[in-house]
């Protein structure tokens, strides 16, 4: 596929490529920002203003700082910080499991390494959701429910980062490794000092893909974690709901502070972000 | 060596946080004589249930009741997913009215016979017999609920359209209202008539019901579907219509719709009495009435009904203390008055309830004048229940989205049938 640096090869192709990646981005950006303004809103003025389609949609009328002030007093402050130590436990200790996977998949021959990998990837072709039932009735007989352990624990291992670690793995020469076992280290310094060094935008990928997991989940939490000390960030804006009240302002204000954080790191891991895409299996 | 080593540690660390975060929650389900904890899961905020919960525990000091929110569009298969999991963890539950023959069916709810003649002597009458099945009494009556019809003076006034009765026996018809609704748009309403939930069964049963289709199960058992008799193509053909006129935003979802009334959009609205707190929380409150649920021209008057009852899990390891919480939410006076405290609905205790009715006309004075009497009307003479089927919860899922393609232009005889053929497959399992 043409890159859009190849198609814009004269000034009015670059003037049309420059214009479609800018309505590319305003698409995308337009629900972001009503979302943004709507938070700035009583529900009353966000519904009342979505006909006809004008800018008012956009830019609130009257700027209201309520629903965030909503938010700090219920359950919502306390589910954020949660979601955010949930993730950050998974990417941690998830990345550090599913690298080493990932290396004695790629590196260590051992009898049986092919079926393990054929699990690991038959694993994340099998949809969470389609197990996640009876997986929440085991962890409730264990006493996982209601606990950080019990949130965290699905998300660890993730079989698609453990098949993109062990493609770029695959893809760094295997001398280095061999002249460093000459010179006397074990595996564990190999992994360690050499190959975790070399795959910074492959971990960051990786990264991503845990922390998507585990920033966007919903099924899991809610049946796993709806003790109001342990509720997630995605389950408290859904809790703004009520069947007889729906504080909409508020939500808007909540989705808002919950896209923030992915927003945020993407920006700072942009870069290594993009790489990792595209390297990943391609890079030889 | 040294890489085993750290292995080993790495392991003996990770094993160690396991253990401790057994424990950790191994010792939240306390036991023995002491003070016993129970949890209630509902799909209301943590506010609803607060002062409830708190008027409880000032009268069992013993007993501490945590409450758990679920989203109210996922909370009935939570239910189905922790309460069929025989998890410990729920002692108390709010179950929907027209749910009942369903759970007690899958065995999701404990037998509360023995209260039966309590409860007949403290609840409304018809809010007892919706907890009924196979002859047990299976949950106690909280709250129940009726719809109105909410009119904006302004608009009408605007139009030249007169004001519709407050009366129960003067209701106005569906079709009636379909044309002053035009009528009010073309004299500058933006929105003619709209409906507060727009795709739930609890809202729009009462429009076949009122065209004589009935509530869609039928046979001994409710277990047979009929959603394709006239009365239903029929209503269904003029909700649809409502939509294709543009009468009703076709964008806006349930829950949505009371915030366009509550802005000054719309000229009519059908919605609850819960629907009065946006209403009055607008930025610029409108000038409103209210009058009785319309019916179809020639046919007979249907308002939906019923609400949150309170329930008790089979799997509860704090069986007297549950009790306790649902007599004092339910048969209790005060208690059950509590309970309605931050919603405006009825409680079903009969004194709650009259409590409740003197209470209306001053909610709003004077758009809410006369209110208290036309909910006793209303509640008496048009209310609908739910149908006690066992396959309740296929019926709203299945219906939900029937109700929804035919609001955004499907083909009502197709839809129906599509919606027939699918029910009468999923309760042909059960």
């Amino acid at each position: 596929m043409a890159l859009p640096n190849q198609l814009a090869t004269t000034p009015a192709r670059k003037f049309a490529v420059t214009l479609l990646a800018w309505l590319a981005a305003i698409g995308f950006a337009l629900p972001l920002l009503w979302m943004l303004a709507g938070s700035f809103r009583t529900g009353t003025d966000i519904f009342t203003n979505l006909y006809p389609l004008s800018w008012k949609l956009f830019i609130p009328t009257e700027v209201t700082f309520d629903n965030y002030a909503t938010l700090m007093v219920g359950e919502f402050g306390l589910s954020v910080a949660n979601s955010i130590f949930v993730t950050a436990v998974t990417v941690i200790v998830g990345l550090l499991i599913c690298a080493m996977a990932a290396f004695a998949l790629s590196i260590l021959r051992f009898r049986g390494a092919a079926f393990v990998f054929a699990l690991v990837v038959l694993s994340f072709l099998v949809p969470f959701d389609a197990i996640a039932v009876p997986l929440a009735n085991l962890f409730r007989t264990w006493n996982l429910d209601n606990s950080y352990l019990g949130l965290i624990l699905p998300g660890l291992a993730n079989g698609f980062a453990i098949f993109v670690l062990r493609q770029f793995f695959m893809n760094i020469p295997l001398e280095l490794a061999e002249a460093a076992r000459v010179d006397g280290l074990g595996w564990w310094g190999i992994f360690w000092r050499i190959y975790l060094p070399l795959s910074k935008p492959a971990l960051i990928g990786a990264g991503f893909t845990l922390f998507l997991f585990q920033w966007g989940a919903y099924l899991w939490p809610l049946m796993i974690g709806t003790e109001p000390s342990k509720v997630l960030g995605p389950i408290a804006l859904a809790n703004l709901a009520g069947q007889f009240e729906v504080d909409f302002g508020a939500i808007f204000a909540g989705a808002f502070l919950l896209t923030l954080v992915p927003l945020i790191l993407l920006l700072i891991f942009q870069r290594q972000f993009t790489e990792s895409l595209a390297s990943t299996g391609t890079k030889g | 060596m040294r890489n085993h080593r750290t292995l080993a540690a790495m392991g003996i660390a990770l094993s160690a946080t396991v253990m401790l975060a057994a424990c950790t929650s191994g010792s939240e389900a306390g036991g023995g004589d002491g003070p016993v904890e129970i949890t209630m899961i509902g799909a209301d905020l943590p506010e609803v249930f607060a002062p409830l919960i708190d008027a409880f525990e000032e009268e069992n000091p013993e007993i501490t009741v945590t409450y758990q929110n679920v989203p109210f569009d996922q909370y009935n298969n939570v239910l189905q997913q922790r309460i069929g999991g025989k998890d410990a963890g729920v002692d108390v539950y709010l179950a929907d009215a027209g749910a009942i023959g369903s759970l007690a069916t899958k065995g999701f709810l404990t037998d509360l016979s023995e209260y039966r003649d309590q409860v007949e002597e403290s609840s409304l009458p018809a809010t007892v017999e919706g907890n009924m099945f196979d002859g047990k009494l299976w949950a106690l009556p909280m709250w129940t609920s009726l719809q109105y019809l909410y009119y904006n003076k302004s608009l009408l006034d605007a139009a030249g359209i007169a004001h519709p009765s407050i009366e129960s026996d003067d209701r106005a018809t569906w079709e009636d209202l379909t044309t002053d609704a035009k009528s009010a748009q073309a004299a500058g309403a933006e929105w003619g008539l709209l409906f507060d939930q727009t795709d739930r069964y609890y809202q729009l049963q009462a429009l076949p019901e009122s065209k004589g289709g009935g509530s869609g199960a039928t046979g001994d058992d409710l277990l047979t579907a009929d959603v394709t008799n006239d009365g239903w193509i029929e209503s269904m053909k003029w909700y649809g219509s409502l939509f294709e006129d543009g009468v009703a935003p076709r964008g806006v979802e349930t829950d949505q719709m009371v915030q366009l009334f509550a802005g000054g959009k719309a000229a009519y609205f059908v919605g609850g009495p819960w629907s009065l707190t946006p209403i009055l929380e607008a930025d610029s409150k409108v000038d409103y009435g209210i009058a009785p649920n319309p019916m179809f021209d020639g046919g007979t008057p249907a308002m939906p009904t019923g609400s949150w009852n309170i329930a008790i899990s089979p799997a509860t390891d704090a069986l007297e203390a549950s009790k306790k919480f649902i007599e004092f939410a339910s048969l209790d006076a005060e208690g059950n008055a509590i309970s309605a405290q931050e919603v405006i609905i009825p409680p079903t205790n009969v004194d709650s309830f009259s409590d409740y009715i003197t209470k209306m006309d001053g909610q709003d004075a004077p758009n809410t004048d006369g209110m208290g009497e036309l909910t006793l009307s209303e509640l008496e003479d048009s209310a609908v229940n739910r149908p006690n089927t066992p396959g309740f919860t296929q019926m709203q899922d299945v219906l939900g989205r029937a109700f929804s393609d035919i609001r955004n232009g499907g083909d009502v005889e197709e839809t129906l049938q599509k919606a027939q053929d699918e029910l009468q497959g999923l309760w042909d399992r059960l």
